[in-house]
């Protein structure tokens, strides 16, 4: 079951996405998603699609990820997609049977909201396939940095998160070894009853949740003996460098929202 | 930065990535019951007992932690700006507002009153769940209003396809708490308390 887990979503590749600074990236996906709802006639769903395939073709994920990541929500795609198909009754009629009536605009509606969705998704998934969860937090950070006036703990919370990213592959190491060693006691986690499945949660939770508590006491006693107090002029491992490719991509979504702006009808 | 607060900050940090992890086990333990058995999940209940350790702010903490955990590894599916922000970490925000009735629970553990403790838990759990429901449920009508064609009974989809899985999280959640407590109130409450 572990091994289905992989960490996070992140493929590791050497291609041009990759290699972006995940400030770069957050920004693009952050306008994409908003501008995505400009596109209303076929020449902007074109232009917007050329751009998903140009990011998706840079990214050199191969589309067996991309398809997975797509799974969770296609029943919601096909699910919209029908209900414009059925329930948009404009325009020409173009197909009829029984009480099944498909009109020219359902159709169009249909296709265009899936596609829209799609797009969405496959753009977001890219994010977080070419990007480690760790530098996306680092990107965060400093995009938020200036939240930090308004006494936001920006620095704090993004620490948290490193901790969190951090600890996860360890306590899925801890879990697995306690779900083996309680099935070898004979409890069964994913058969039988559904009472007796949540009963084997309790012995599964408490061991893990005993040995967390010692690691994070151990962490915060190490932490507070190296003299951590807060991010005030804390220094950092992982620097990132904004490069002149960076600048390409934020100007290219720049030039995608001028061309969804001047198409759209 | 005083004492105490680093020890939360990071107690926060690895209870939420056990939150995470546990989303990922229920998913397995559950989804071969009904097909969209995937979105019942435990993963609310670290984030309840953070809120019963720390009060409020631990459990506001852990569950925006945990909402932000879900987008950066991947595992969220943003289709709107407002239902991305609504379904991830204002939702789980809300889930630790189960913390007001830290000290209630505490308290009346400290007296022996466990009855008492227990329906405070429940009604914590309750309020965190619902909070969390409400904003699914107004993502929903976003989300289905910017998708569905126009006159169909958004609210309706939204409070089905939501309240469903959000209603057995909840009995799960709380059914979980209370044997967690009963068996290792000790460990879960912090140590000036047993």
């Amino acid at each position: 079951m572990m091994d289905k887990m992989i960490f996070g979503r992140y493929v590791p590749a050497e291609s041009p996405m990759h290699r972006l600074d995940p400030r770069a990236k957050l920004l693009m996906v952050f306008i994409f998603v908003f501008i995505i709802f400009l596109a209303n006639n076929i020449a902007t769903y074109v232009v917007i699609g050329a751009f998903t395939l140009l990011i998706l073709n840079m990214s050199k994920i191969p589309a067996g990820f991309l398809i997975g990541g797509l799974r969770p929500v296609f029943y919601l795609i096909l699910f919209t997609f029908f209900l414009h198909l059925f329930f948009t009754k404009e325009g020409d009629l173009l197909f009829k049977w029984n009480f099944i009536e498909v009109y020219e605009n359902g159709l169009r509606q249909g296709i265009f909201i899936s596609l829209r969705f799609a797009f969405l998704i496959l753009i977001t998934s890219i994010l977080t396939l070419t990007t480690t969860p760790i530098s996306i937090t680092d990107g965060l950070e400093t995009l938020f940095n200036p939240l930090k006036k308004w006494k936001l703990p920006v620095h704090e919370l993004a620490l948290m998160m490193s901790i969190s990213l951090r600890f996860i592959p360890t306590l899925m190491e801890e879990t697995d070894k306690i779900m083996k060693a309680q099935a070898a006691r004979g409890t069964e986690f994913s058969t039988g009853p559904i009472k007796n499945r949540i009963k084997a949660i309790v012995p599964l939770l408490i061991p893990l949740f005993v040995s967390s508590f010692k690691r994070a006491e151990e962490l915060a006693t190490a932490m507070e003996s190296r003299g951590y107090r807060g991010g005030e002029g804390r220094t950092k491992y992982r620097l990132l460098k904004w490069e002149s490719k960076d600048t390409i991509l934020l100007a290219a979504i720049m030039v995608l929202t001028v061309l969804l702006l001047l198409l759209r009808s | 930065m005083k004492n105490g607060n680093v020890l939360m900050m990071v107690e926060v940090a690895v209870f939420a990535a056990l939150a995470l992890l546990l989303d990922m086990v229920s998913q397995f333990i559950f989804s071969r019951i009904w097909p969209q058995g995937g979105s019942i999940s435990i993963a609310m209940v670290p984030v309840f007992i953070m809120a019963f350790r720390w009060g409020i702010k631990g459990g506001l903490l852990s569950g925006l932690l945990l909402g932000l955990l879900q987008i950066v590894t991947g595992f969220a599916s943003i289709a709107h700006p407002v239902q991305g922000f609504l379904d991830y970490p204002l939702a789980f925000t809300l889930v630790g507002i189960a913390g007001v009735f830290a000290g209630g629970i505490q308290n009346s553990f400290l007296k022996g009153n466990r009855k008492k403790s227990y329906i405070l838990m429940t009604l914590g759990i309750f309020a965190g769940s619902f909070l969390r429901f409400l904003c699914h449920f107004a993502s929903g009508i976003v989300f289905f209003g910017s998708y569905a064609p126009e006159g169909q009974p958004v609210a309706l989809y939204s409070l089905v396809y939501n309240g469903t899985y959000m209603a057995i999280s909840f009995i799960l959640s709380a059914i979980i708490a209370v044997l967690l407590y009963s068996t290792a109130h000790r460990t879960l409450f912090k140590k000036a308390l047993t």
